[in-house]
């Protein structure tokens, strides 16, 4: 018992060391800026970026390095990285139904498709990835199942989180079942219910990849 | 009675003998070029999901005002117990040839597609994918 915690300890020790570079994941307007802020806050009293009702608020990948989290006694410290949402497709006429100018509206998608490219080139970096999925849509979507099957070949340990369970017709049981191989969390980033869950597998699966 | 104009819908019917010998760049920019020019690919195979990823950060980079992008869906035939286990085997055993002719030529080793169905699209056509484990539905709007 004394040695298990002996070797708890070393195994702490030197996870506090090493920054692990978490890596929010998932397809546009599925809540992972809101999640980003909501970890950000609990452990370092800042937000990471601005959220929108408008797709594609985050272009460019958002940052919030060094926060310490901390479960059951255990500590990690880790770099959120808030990755723009994956999409096969950005079409600029859709931003103009939320009242934008054709000109910010072409602004907006070049700078989304460029965002895009950016999120998959720094799969490449990521350590540990939360895949956010919106309870309350379809998960068998092809760029969630892109995205988990990249993930899987680059051995990148990834944790399924499905947001949004504070909606009524939230069915969080749907992304369980599509993905049945994957730690997972039911969580509401909005509210912050079950975000210790969220806290508690971070801290049970992340490591550094490679 | 009020007169519809048809129009008309381009679907391409793709063996995968003829990616098979290409590389996954090439792949890629063939798929890109028959869907920018509005085609919708049915191919009787499914590409890795690398090759998956760098399709839409290619799509990503050739997206306009008149190309918002692709639609695409998948079906991998899925394996289970010892085939599942030899299927994994030749894909470490590709992977370390991939590996052994890139550190040698430089050059990417020519994959074959996997056993599945893939369709691909423009998402100007094509407006709503809803996939289940083993079929899909399309919905396109010429």
């Amino acid at each position: 018992m004394v040695f298990g915690r002996f070797i708890d300890w070393i195994r702490n020790f030197f996870r506090l060391r090493q920054d692990i570079s978490l890596g929010i994941y998932g397809c546009t307007s599925v809540g992972k800026t809101t999640l980003a802020n909501r970890i950000a806050m609990d452990w370092a009293g800042e937000e990471v970026g601005k959220v929108s009702r408008i797709p594609h608020e985050t272009r460019s990948i958002q940052k919030k390095e060094k926060i310490v989290i901390e479960s059951n006694g255990k500590k990690l410290r880790i770099n959120i990285l808030d990755m723009p949402g994956l999409a096969t497709k950005v079409d600029y006429r859709k931003f103009l139904k939320y009242g934008m100018k054709e000109k910010t509206a072409k602004i907006r998608a070049k700078e989304a498709t460029q965002g895009i490219v950016e999120a998959i080139k720094w799969l490449n970096h990521v350590d540990t990835v939360l895949a956010v999925m919106d309870a309350t849509k379809d998960p068998l979507t092809q760029v969630n199942i892109t995205l988990l099957g990249n993930l899987e070949a680059k051995k990148i340990p990834v944790i399924l989180v499905a947001n949004k369970i504070d909606l009524k017709r939230a069915k969080p049981n749907n992304i369980k079942e599509a993905f049945p191989q994957y730690p997972f969390v039911e969580i509401s980033a909005l509210n912050g219910k079950n975000i210790g869950e969220l806290y508690d597998a971070i801290i049970k699966h992340a490591r550094k990849a490679g | 009675m009020k007169k519809f104009k048809l129009k008309k819908l381009k679907m391409d019917f793709l063996s995968s003998s003829l990616l098979d010998g290409k590389s996954s760049k090439s792949k890629i920019n063939f798929i890109l070029n028959k869907v920018r020019d509005g085609s919708i690919l049915v191919m009787n195979g499914v590409l890795s999901s690398e090759e998956e990823m760098e399709l839409i950060k290619e799509t990503m980079r050739r997206v306009d005002d008149g190309f918002p992008g692709i639609e695409i869906c998948s079906l991998k035939k899925q394996t289970k117990g010892w085939k599942q286990f030899f299927e994994v085997l030749s894909e470490r055993r590709v992977k370390l040839q991939d590996f052994i002719l890139q550190s040698l030529t430089g050059k990417s080793a020519k994959k074959s597609l996997k056993t599945g169905l893939t369709l691909i699209g423009p998402a100007k056509i094509i407006k709503e994918i809803k996939k289940n484990p083993d079929s899909f539905s399309v919905w396109a709007e010429v």
